[in-house]
């Protein structure tokens, strides 16, 4: 073992970080091309570019949407992604593994140990954004599995490395030089140093410290790291007039409107939400506001706006069926409306599930017994089924899309381009009052 | 050690540089795209809420509709409420069969309210069939009421008749349901006995009394009632 080569650990840190880079890149890429507002395919596979997907609930794309995915989201749109500061950092350990690789022992003594200081970072980085992955989302996105991988084996590699450099043959302790007694003409006095070492002893006892060039590395780590990540702030385009452009709630409510109205005590921004309690996008949306920490500061005036043909003539089909129902339970729970509307969030997959069965609205009816016991009178009154009436009217009044959900700040609308990615950022600019988190 | 560090750092600029040229790329081309407003796909339509079109909104019910709609007070700020039949008759400019014909299809839709000869009282089916309806709105826009008498009796008084019974319904419903805007939903029209008389077939329709009790003069004393499921 004490002879074998730091070159080979120092290729694997090589192809680590490459592959590292090439995620980190594709992960990127991803993120960027969302910058003009619109929904694209974001790659998610084990394997480096494949497996472009488009659909909501695509692992990836509940990472990058979520507040986790990227750095100063309420200063720049979208933020500063994490994967662009691995871009960095990657290429900076793909260049020093090259060098280690090239150099072998005769880099200076520093330089392994500071790799496997610096090549832990992104496996810490790792950890940490994987627990979050585990913990908040409860998804993991194939890239970042990617990133992780790479990162381990980098930390792997970059461990070995130092330790096989530190068993290199140390040269021998030097002895002190005996020195003959003056008269003693006959001895030859030989140097046995350096010929009598080892050439690889010989070469390690050659090598040069290089502490001074610690600073210099950490320097570059730093620079590689942050360049991208600066380039790309300088490149942002210039958001303001668009997240104000997707128009104005033209007749707000008024207390005479059959609505729901929600605030926590300090709640501080009013906000009129058009949501279906079974549409998917619906429910993220609410979770990023959740996470964000922005729900309880609203002022919620609530408007359900059910995509089932069961009670809105709006739609041809029931697109969320079941729908109709859980309005009419949210509309009948009245201080309790959050709650049945986070129930209906959270057990979404199930009721729509149950809905599409035969005698599947019955099934839905049960559920919504089952948890809040004491609304079914109110559910099929008459006086409930005028009002989810009247809710929708408040719709048709204010002429909007058929589409959920809508979100009007005061009376200006988030975008839906605004509501993912860049959310955090419009709010702030929308409604000041918020503090981001 | 000098030539290996040289290799590596190029490398490594190379391979930032490139990553970070390749990124830009990306963003400049997104922020065309956000200037241009161009689009990977076409985006889909979205439709605007609004109230129901029903197939019976053919472009002649639709004019007769509007034309009441404008002259009887539910368009715009007017304070006069309702149409009687001379209105009615200048307004449609169609003939009685014509004007009746219009309604067929509703007929699933809505009910004939029966009253007794000479009263403007509803009865509790009356009532009951009101109330059902009007919950039943759906997507409708206009809650119609269109009120007549029969031929018994002079035309002052049947026209009065029918103008009560009119009233009779729009009272029933604001007196249940305590809709503050009753006077942009509700359109009355009262036809005495000189127009559109309903034959015998309409007791086939939801009648709120007895089909069997019903005959050419029972079922002129009535308010056709529905709402109205048409894009106005």
């Amino acid at each position: 073992m004490s002879g074998a080569s730091p070159r080979l650990p120092a290729a694997v840190a090589l192809a680590a970080s490459l592959l590292g880079l090439t995620f980190a890149a594709l992960s990127s890429v991803d993120y960027t091309k969302h910058l003009d507002r619109q929904v694209h395919d974001v790659h998610c596979s084990y394997v480096p570019g494949l497996g472009a997907e488009a659909s909501a609930d695509n692992a990836c794309r509940v990472a990058m949407y979520s507040p986790f995915a990227a750095l100063f989201r309420d200063r720049y749109w979208g933020g500063v992604p994490i994967a662009l500061f691995a871009v960095g950092s990657f290429c900076f350990f793909a260049a020093f593994a090259l060098y280690l690789l090239l150099a072998g022992r005769t880099s200076p003594r520093r330089a392994p140990l500071f790799f496997a200081v610096v090549g832990f970072t992104p496996l810490l980085a790792s950890i940490v954004m994987g627990t979050i992955s585990a913990l908040r989302l409860g998804h993991f996105c194939k890239v970042c599995v990617g990133i992780y991988v790479s990162s381990a084996v980098l930390a792997v590699a970059a461990i070995a490395l130092f330790v096989l450099d530190r068993r290199a043959p140390p040269p021998p302790a030097r002895t002190p030089r005996i020195v003959p007694p003056t008269g003693a003409a006959d001895r030859t006095l030989i140097d046995d140093e350096p010929y009598g070492l080892s050439a690889e002893a010989r070469q390690n006892e050659l090598r040069p410290d290089g502490t001074w060039l610690l600073p210099l590395w950490f320097a570059a780590l730093g620079l590689f790291t942050i360049t991208p990540a600066l380039l790309y702030v300088s490149a942002l385009p210039s958001y303001s007039s668009y997240i104000t452009s997707c128009g104005k709630l033209d007749k707000p409510a008024t207390p005479a409107d059959p609505l729901i109205h929600i605030a926590s005590p300090g709640a501080v921004q009013p906000v009129t939400m058009f949501v279906d309690p079974l549409c998917p996008t619906c429910k993220a949306v609410h979770q990023r506001l959740v996470s964000e920490g922005f729900l309880d500061k609203l002022d919620i005036t609530l408007v359900l706006f059910p995509l089932d043909n069961e009670c809105n003539w709006m739609v041809e089909r029931p697109f969320h069926p079941g729908s109709c129902a859980v309005s009419k339970a949210i509309l009948c729970s009245d201080h309790r409306a959050m709650q049945v509307l986070e129930w209906a969030y959270d057990n979404q997959e199930d009721i729509l599930a149950t809905a599409k069965l035969p005698a599947g609205q019955a099934s839905v009816r049960a559920m919504i017994s089952a948890r809040f016991p004491g609304l079914d009178a109110c559910i099929d009154s008459k006086e409930t089924k005028l009002r989810l009436d009247k809710v929708l009217r408040f719709i048709v009044n204010n002429k909007l899309q058929v589409t959920t959900p809508q979100i009007f700040i005061g009376d200006t609308r988030l975008c839906d381009e605004d509501a993912d990615m860049g959310l955090a950022y419009t709010m702030r600019k929308l409604a000041p009052a918020l503090e981001v988190k | 050690m000098k030539g290996s560090g040289i290799v590596a750092l190029s490398a490594g600029c190379i391979a930032l540089v490139a990553s970070v040229f390749a990124l830009q790329g990306q963003v400049s081309a997104a922020g065309e795209r956000l200037k241009t407003g161009a689009t990977e796909e076409p985006k889909s339509q979205v439709a605007i809420a609004n109230d129901a079109e029903a197939p019976y909104c053919t472009p002649p019910f639709k004019q007769v509709l509007q034309r009441v709609l404008n002259a009887c007070g539910l368009v715009g700020a007017d304070a006069r409420h309702g149409c009687q039949p001379a209105d009615v008759k200048t307004l449609a400019s169609i003939s009685d069969d014509d004007f009746n014909a219009l309604f067929t299809p509703l007929k699933d839709r809505g009910a004939v309210i029966m009253f007794d000869d000479g009263s403007e009282k509803l009865d509790d089916g009356g009532k009951k069939v009101i109330d059902d309806l009007w919950v039943d709105r759906r997507g409708g826009r206009y809650f119609f009421v269109v009120a007549r008498a029969s031929k018994t009796g002079t035309p002052d008084l049947n026209r009065a008749l029918s103008h009560k019974r009119a009233n009779s319904v729009l009272f029933e419903i604001g007196d249940k349901f305590k809709d503050a805007d009753l006077d942009k939903q509700v359109g009355m029209l009262w036809l005495g006995n000189e127009f559109a008389q309903l034959g015998p077939e309409y007791c086939q329709w939801n009648v709120s009394r007895d089909p069997k009790k019903c005959a050419a003069e029972a079922i002129n004393r009535s308010a056709f009632v529905s709402w109205v499921d048409c894009q106005l």
